[in-house]
């Protein structure tokens, strides 16, 4: 069990150190896989990030190109997703800093009223009405709650990344991400009282 | 029961499911919560949260993807020839600075034996050679200032000549 943990470790270390080797040469066919590999995570944590869909997909784009232009700063030493999900969270700040220096709680676009497109999943129309229900009561929570609690919960929950992983991405102590995911998950509560139970 | 307690399994509820937590503090855990209430609603609630994030169906278009492929090759493309031109000024300059160099005392002496065939002082062999450096860069300069159109980028005159043959 060991040798194959060591064994598993050893070939994440060898994509790693691939990728890192790709991205110093600016391979575009590397590149054209990386962008297929994580289109999907990349975008949820932007879309969960600024909660607007059009704003995501420029940042997306971004966020390649921003990839493209650093590679040779990603050394392969750690897991290729926490460097990604790092530069989109660069970008998506600097956005935001353009749009308003204030504050990141403002990243949110207000006029967008669906940021999100809830699957109906239910079998029989009621199972579909209530799940759709629970979703647009748990996507209505979710967009009140300020986006820096947002953004951990969605790299805990949608990334599966440790705490540690989260407090390198964010740049923020390891303290701060607990209580930013207790707060978060704390201001979620209530839609999950009324709509999940 | 202590804040510490508290925080401790709020912290072991976090780290469950994406590390590996150990057994003995696992079966901590699983007692603190069959005796603290608080606690065990914050793991109902935590597991709940992660149950409804995950059920969002978020996908990028495949549009999306082919645009941003399409962009991010463009911009490699860019850079390479960038790049390739930075090499490429780098090695002439660092040859221009190489010759000139190596051919300054040769100037030097023939300022010399011209300045003795015509029976000049020798003081005016500095002002002369530094002169003679520098005239074709001042040469250039005072013609971009007299023709600026005839000495423009090919590239630009074309532009220049379409935008005229559009006006007329």
């Amino acid at each position: 069990m060991v040798a194959s943990a060591f064994s598993s470790l050893a070939v994440m270390e060898t994509e790693e150190a691939q990728i890192a080797h790709g991205l110093r040469r600016r391979d575009p066919d590397l590149l054209d896989a990386l962008i297929e590999q994580y289109q999907h995570r990349l975008l949820r944590y932007l879309l969960h990030l600024t909660g607007n869909r059009a704003v995501a997909e420029d940042l997306f784009q971004e966020t390649w190109l921003r990839v493209l232009e650093k590679g040779h700063l990603y050394d392969g030493r750690n897991r290729f997703v926490t460097w990604l999900m790092s530069i989109a969270h660069n970008v998506a700040i600097d956005h935001l800093r353009k749009r308003n220096p204030a504050s990141l709680d403002e990243m949110k676009e207000p006029e967008d009223g669906a940021p999100f497109e809830p699957e109906a999943g239910g079998p029989s129309p009621l199972e579909t009405a209530v799940a759709r229900q629970q979703h647009e009561m748990f996507e209505a929570a979710l967009e009140r709650v300020p986006v820096l609690f947002r953004e951990v919960l969605v790299l805990r929950f949608q990334e599966q990344m440790k705490l540690e992983e989260i407090a390198q991405l964010v740049r923020i102590p390891l303290a701060t991400v607990k209580t930013r995911i207790y707060r978060g998950v704390m201001a979620l509560r209530p839609a999950m009282k009324g709509g999940a139970r | 029961m202590t804040n510490q307690e508290h925080d401790r399994a709020s912290e072991l509820i976090m780290r469950q499911g994406t590390e590996e937590i150990a057994a003995q503090d696992a079966a901590w855990l699983d007692l603190h919560l069959s005796q603290c209430p608080e606690c065990a609603a914050f793991a109902a609630s935590f597991e709940q949260t992660g149950t409804m994030l995950r059920s969002f169906p978020i996908t990028a278009s495949s549009s999306l993807v082919m645009s941003t492929q399409a962009r991010v090759r463009v911009r490699a493309e860019q850079l390479r020839e960038q790049h390739a031109r930075v090499a490429l000024m780098a090695v002439s300059f660092c040859v221009g600075v190489l010759f000139s160099t190596a051919s300054a005392w040769l100037w030097w002496k023939v300022g010399d034996w011209v300045v003795e065939q015509m029976g000049l002082p020798h003081s005016i062999v500095a002002p002369g050679v530094l002169l003679f450096w520098l005239l074709p860069a001042i040469s250039i300069a005072v013609l971009m200032v007299a023709v600026p159109h005839r000495l423009a980028h090919p590239m630009l005159v074309s532009l220049a000549r379409e935008q005229e043959g559009d006006v007329r």
